[in-house]
C-alpha cells in the first residue's frame, strides 16, 4: 500500500449511467492534500452518487478514480481505511448504543484499545455527548445521531474525509467546532470532500468549490474564480450558484406562487 | 370523521408493501396482480372446496335422514363457533402481525402532524391490520361456507356467518390496537424502571410473547387440537354468554333458533363492545399514541474496550467486531429474536402434543426417529434461517459495511461463524432434552451429535450464500432480510443439502426395519464417513460461493 502521492483524489472522464438516467457525465476532477473541496448542487445533480464512486460504492461505467495514490476499484479496503465517510442522513445500528458503535467502528478500522478510548472519550466530550453515550442510538435525537456519524468518520485519523451534508441537525455549537476541527486537520494533510446546501458553510469553509448540475461539473475553481466566471464580481455564492445552473429565475416563481 | 381521510390512511398502508415487493423504485408502476391472485385465489379456493364439500354431503350423507340431521347439527354448530374461532385467530395474527412491524413508525409517523384526527388514525389503523392474509382467509372461509350452505340449505345462516365473521376480526384488530398502544406505553415505563436490565427484559418478553403465541397457533391449526378447540366453544359457547367475545356466536344461534329478543340484546352488546373498544383504542392514541423511543441506557461505569475472547480465538479486530455486533443485534431486535423461538416451537409443540394424545411411552424406533429429529432438525433449521438473515439484517445501516474496510473474507468469516454459533448451542440443548427424553444408546447418541453438526456447517454456508443473493436491506413496513424467492429457494436448496447428508443412513436403517434384506450394505461408521465427506463438500462449496457473493455485495453496493 502506497501513501506517496501528490494529487488526492483525482477522478479522469467519470461516466455513471442508472438506466436512462445519466447521473454523472464526463467528470474530471483533482485535488490537492489538505484541501477542502465543497461539490455542490441542485437535488439530483450526481453530487452523491460521485462521493460514493471516491469510496468504490459506486462503479463508474467509464473513467477512472484515484484517490490517495491508489486505483478505488483495485484495492477498496485499503482505500477504505484511509476514508472518514458520513453519507447523507446516515443509518446507524439503532440497537447499540452511542459508546458501542464507535467501539465497533473504531474496532472495523483496526485501532489499538488505547487510541480508541482517548480518542472516543474526546470527541463525546467535545461534541458533548458524554452523559448519553450509554443510551441506545434509537433514542438519540437526528441531530445526536449526526454526531455519532461524525465522531465515527473522525476516530481513526482518515486522510480524507468524505462529508455528506455534515452539518444537518447540529447545534451551532457543535458545528462550530466541527468546522474549525475540519479548517485544522488542514494542516497535517487531511483533505475534505463535502457536499452541502447550506452555501454559507461552503462559502466560508471550501479553499475550492465545484458546481454540478444534471451530472456535469459545471464550475470548478476558488470563490473568486466562480465570480469571475459568473461575471458577479461582489456576490454571494447563493447568487453564483443561482446564475450557473440557471435556477435563478426564482422571482417569477415566487410572484406565481402569491397569486 | 371525515371517512376520506381514513380510506387515505388505509392506502397508504396498503402502499408500504411496495417496499417490500418490488426494488425498482424509479418509474414505480403499481402492479395489482398479486393482491388480485391473493383475494382472488382466496375465493376460488373457497368456492371450489365449499363445492367439494357440499357434492360429497349430496352423494354420501343426504340420503340418509339421521346422518343429515347429525351433518347438518355439526355445520351449524361450526358456523356458531366460527365468530368466535376468527376472533381468536385474527386476535393471534394481527397481534403478530403489529408486533413484527419495527419500521412501521417511519412511514405512518406523517399522520401526527397532519389534520388528521385521532378517531380517523385509529379506525385506519384497525382496519389496515386487517388487510392481506387475514381478509384472504376470511374471504376463502366465507366463499367456502356460503356454498357448502347451498347444499344443507342454510344460506341465511352463511350469509349472517360471514358478516360475523367480519366484525369478529374488526373486533380482534380493534384490541390489537389497544394492546399495540398500551405495549409501547408500558414496555417505555418498564425499561426506564428497570435501567440497565432493559434489555434483557425486553429480550425474555419478547420470546415468552413469542412463544406463547406460537403454542396458541400451533395448538389451533394442528389436527386435533384444533378439532378440540372447535368442539370446546362450539359446546361451551352457551355457557360462557357473559363473554363479550362469544356474543357474535351467540346472536347467530338466538336468531337460528328463534329467540328474536335474545338475538337482538346480543347484537346491540356486540356493537356497544366493538364501539367500546374503538373508543378506548383512540383515547389510549391520543394520549400515549406518539411514538417517542425510550432511552435505554446499556452500561455505566468507565468506559474500557475490551479485546476479548474473540480476538484469541483467531478473529481479526474487525470480524471480532462484527460479530459482537451481531450479538448484541440478535439479543436487542426483536424481528431477530424469532429465530430463537421457531425452532424450538415447530419442533416441540408437535412432539408435546403427540405425547400428551398417546398418554403412554413411545416405542423405541419411534423414539429414536424422535429423537434424531430433536437432535437434528431445530439446529439444521435455526442455521438455515440465521445464515440467509445474516447479511439482510444489517438494514439500511449496510453502508457502514460498504464504506468500511471490510474485506469479503473478513465479512464471509464473521457471518458463517455467527450463523453457526446459535445453532449449535441450541443443538446442544436439544441434545440434552433428547437423551433425557429417549434414552438413545451411546453410539447413536454420538452419531447424532456429529449429524448435527455436520447439518449445521453445511446448511449453515448454504444458507449465507444465498443470504448474501437475496439480501433486503428494506426496513419499511417491516425488515424482511432476506426476499421472499431467495428465501424459499433456500429452505428447498438446505432440505436437499440435509438429505444428501443423511443419505448413507438410508441403507442402513432400511436393514434393520426390514431384516429380510440381510446385513445392511453400508455399515453405521462407514455411512458416517461417507455422509462426512458430503457435509463438508457442500459447506466448502458453499463457502466458496459465499465469499464470492461478499466480493460483489461489497464492490457493487449501488442499490
Amino acid at each position: 500500500m502506497t501513501t506517496d502521492y501528490s494529487i488526492a483524489v483525482e477522478l479522469k472522464g467519470i461516466v455513471k449511467r442508472y438506466g436512462e438516467i445519466l447521473a454523472v457525465d464526463s467528470v474530471d476532477l483533482s485535488i490537492k492534500p489538505g484541501e477542502i473541496f465543497g461539490l455542490l448542487g441542485p437535488n439530483g445533480s450526481g453530487k452523491s452518487t460521485t462521493l460514493k464512486m471516491l469510496l468504490g460504492l459506486v462503479t463508474p461505467d467509464y473513467g477512472s478514480v484515484n484517490v490517495l495514490g491508489m486505483h478505488v476499484e483495485k484495492d477498496p479496503v485499503s482505500v477504505k481505511r484511509l476514508i472518514g465517510y458520513v453519507p447523507e442522513s446516515a443509518r446507524l445500528y439503532e440497537f447499540l448504543t452511542g459508546i458501542e458503535y464507535l467501539d465497533f467502528v473504531g474496532d472495523v478500522y483496526g485501532m489499538s484499545t488505547e487510541d480508541k478510548k482517548t480518542r472516543i472519550d474526546e470527541y463525546l466530550k467535545a461534541l458533548q455527548l458524554d452523559g448519553r453515550e450509554r443510551d441506545m442510538i434509537s433514542s438519540y435525537s437526528e441531530g445526536m445521531k449526526q454526531k455519532i456519524a461524525l465522531i465515527s468518520a473522525f476516530l481513526h485519523r482518515p486522510k480524507l474525509l468524505i462529508l455528506d451534508e455534515p452539518l444537518s441537525g447540529l447545534d451551532p455549537r457543535s458545528a462550530r467546532i466541527v468546522k474549525d476541527f475540519l479548517h485544522e486537520l488542514k494542516a497535517p494533510g487531511v483533505t475534505t470532500i463535502m457536499s452541502t446546501h447550506v452555501l454559507e458553510i461552503a462559502e466560508a469553509l471550501c479553499d475550492r468549490i465545484g458546481i454540478m448540475y444534471h451530472g456535469r461539473l459545471l464550475a470548478l475553481g476558488t470563490m473568486s474564480e466562480l465570480r469571475q466566471m459568473a461575471k458577479l464580481p461582489d456576490s454571494g455564492l447563493e447568487d453564483i450558484f443561482l446564475k450557473l445552473t440557471g435556477t435563478g429565475d426564482v422571482r417569477a416563481i415566487v410572484e406565481e406562487l402569491l397569486k | 370523521m371525515n371517512w376520506k381521510n381514513v380510506a387515505r390512511l388505509i392506502r397508504i398502508d396498503i402502499k408500504s408493501g411496495r417496499l417490500l415487493r418490488g426494488r425498482r423504485l424509479t418509474r414505480f408502476r403499481e402492479n395489482r396482480l398479486y393482491t388480485y391472485l391473493l383475494y382472488g385465489g382466496a375465493l376460488l379456493l373457497g368456492l371450489a372446496i365449499g363445492a367439494l364439500v357440499g357434492a360429497s354431503y349430496e352423494a354420501t350423507i343426504a340420503t340418509s335422514i339421521s346422518l343429515k340431521t347429525t351433518v347438518n347439527q355439526v355445520a351449524m354448530d361450526f358456523f356458531f363457533s366460527l365468530p368466535t374461532l376468527v376472533l381468536i385467530y385474527s386476535l393471534v395474527f394481527t397481534m403478530f402481525q403489529q408486533f413484527q412491524r419495527s419500521g412501521a413508525k417511519f412511514s405512518s409517523q406523517a399522520a401526527y402532524w397532519l389534520p388528521i384526527t385521532w378517531q380517523e388514525h385509529t379506525l385506519a389503523s384497525i382496519v389496515a391490520n386487517l388487510l392481506g392474509y387475514l381478509l384472504a382467509s376470511i374471504m376463502f372461509i366465507g366463499a367456502a361456507i356460503i356454498t357448502f350452505s347451498l347444499f344443507i340449505g342454510e344460506i341465511a345462516l352463511a350469509v349472517s356467518t360471514v358478516l360475523a365473521m367480519c366484525v369478529s376480526a374488526f373486533m380482534a384488530s380493534a384490541i390489537t390496537e389497544i394492546f399495540r398502544v398500551l405495549q409501547a406505553r408500558f414496555t417505555g415505563a418498564v425499561y426506564k424502571s428497570t435501567g440497565r436490565a432493559a434489555v434483557w427484559v425486553r429480550f425474555a418478553a419478547t420470546l415468552l410473547f413469542f412463544l406463547v403465541f406460537y403454542i396458541v397457533y400451533f395448538y389451533l391449526v394442528s389436527g386435533s387440537g384444533g378439532a378440540t378447540f372447535v368442539k370446546t366453544i362450539a359446546s361451551g359457547q352457551s355457557s360462557a354468554w357473559f363473554v363479550p367475545f362469544v356474543w357474535l356466536g351467540m346472536t347467530l344461534y338466538s336468531f337460528t333458533n328463534g329467540l328474536l329478543l335474545q338475538g337482538l340484546a346480543f347484537v346491540t352488546l356486540s356493537f356497544v363492545f366493538i364501539y367500546a373498544l374503538y373508543y378506548i383504542a383512540v383515547l389510549l392514541n391520543r394520549r400515549f399514541g406518539f411514538y417517542e423511543p425510550q432511552a435505554i441506557t446499556v452500561s455505566s461505569g468507565i468506559y474500557a474496550p475490551r479485546t476479548g475472547v474473540l480476538s484469541r480465538l483467531g478473529f481479526s479486530l474487525p470480524e471480532a467486531a462484527l460479530i459482537r455486533k451481531d450479538l448484541k443485534a440478535f439479543t436487542r431486535r426483536r424481528e431477530l429474536m424469532v429465530i430463537f423461538i421457531i425452532p424450538i416451537v415447530v419442533i416441540i409443540a408437535p412432539i408435546m402434543q403427540t405425547l400428551g394424545k398417546t398418554g403412554q411411552s413411545t416405542p423405541t424406533r419411534g423414539s429414536l426417529f424422535l429423537f434424531a429429529i430433536v437432535f437434528l432438525f431445530p439446529a439444521s433449521f435455526m442455521a438455515s434461517m440465521t445464515g440467509s438473515f445474516m447479511i439482510g439484517e444489517e438494514g439500511q445501516a449496510v453502508w457502514r459495511l460498504y464504506s468500511s474496510p471490510i474485506s469479503a473474507k473478513s465479512l464471509v468469516k464473521a457471518k458463517y461463524f455467527f450463523a453457526i454459533f446459535f445453532p449449535v448451542l441450541i443443538m446442544a440443548i436439544t441434545g440434552c432434552i433428547g437423551l433425557v427424553v429417549f434414552h438413545p444408546s451411546l453410539r447413536v447418541a454420538f452419531v447424532g451429535l456429529l449429524e448435527s453438526l455436520f447439518l449445521v456447517f453445511a446448511i449453515g454456508a448454504v444458507s449465507l450464500s444465498n443470504g448474501i443473493r437475496g439480501a433486503d436491506f428494506n426496513e419499511v413496513p417491516r425488515p424482511r432480510m432476506v426476499n421472499p424467492t431467495w428465501g424459499l429457494l433456500n429452505l428447498i436448496v438446505c432440505f436437499v443439502v440435509a438429505v444428501a447428508i443423511l443419505s448413507p443412513f438410508i441403507p442402513y436403517e432400511l436393514s434393520s426395519f426390514m431384516p429380510s434384506l440381510g446385513s445392511p450394505l453400508v455399515g453405521l461408521y462407514q455411512a458416517f464417513l461417507i455422509s462426512a465427506v458430503i457435509a463438508v463438500t457442500f459447506a466448502v462449496v458453499f463457502y466458496r460461493i459465499a465469499l464470492s457473493k461478499a466480493k460483489e455485495l461489497l464492490t457493487k453496493a449501488e442499490a
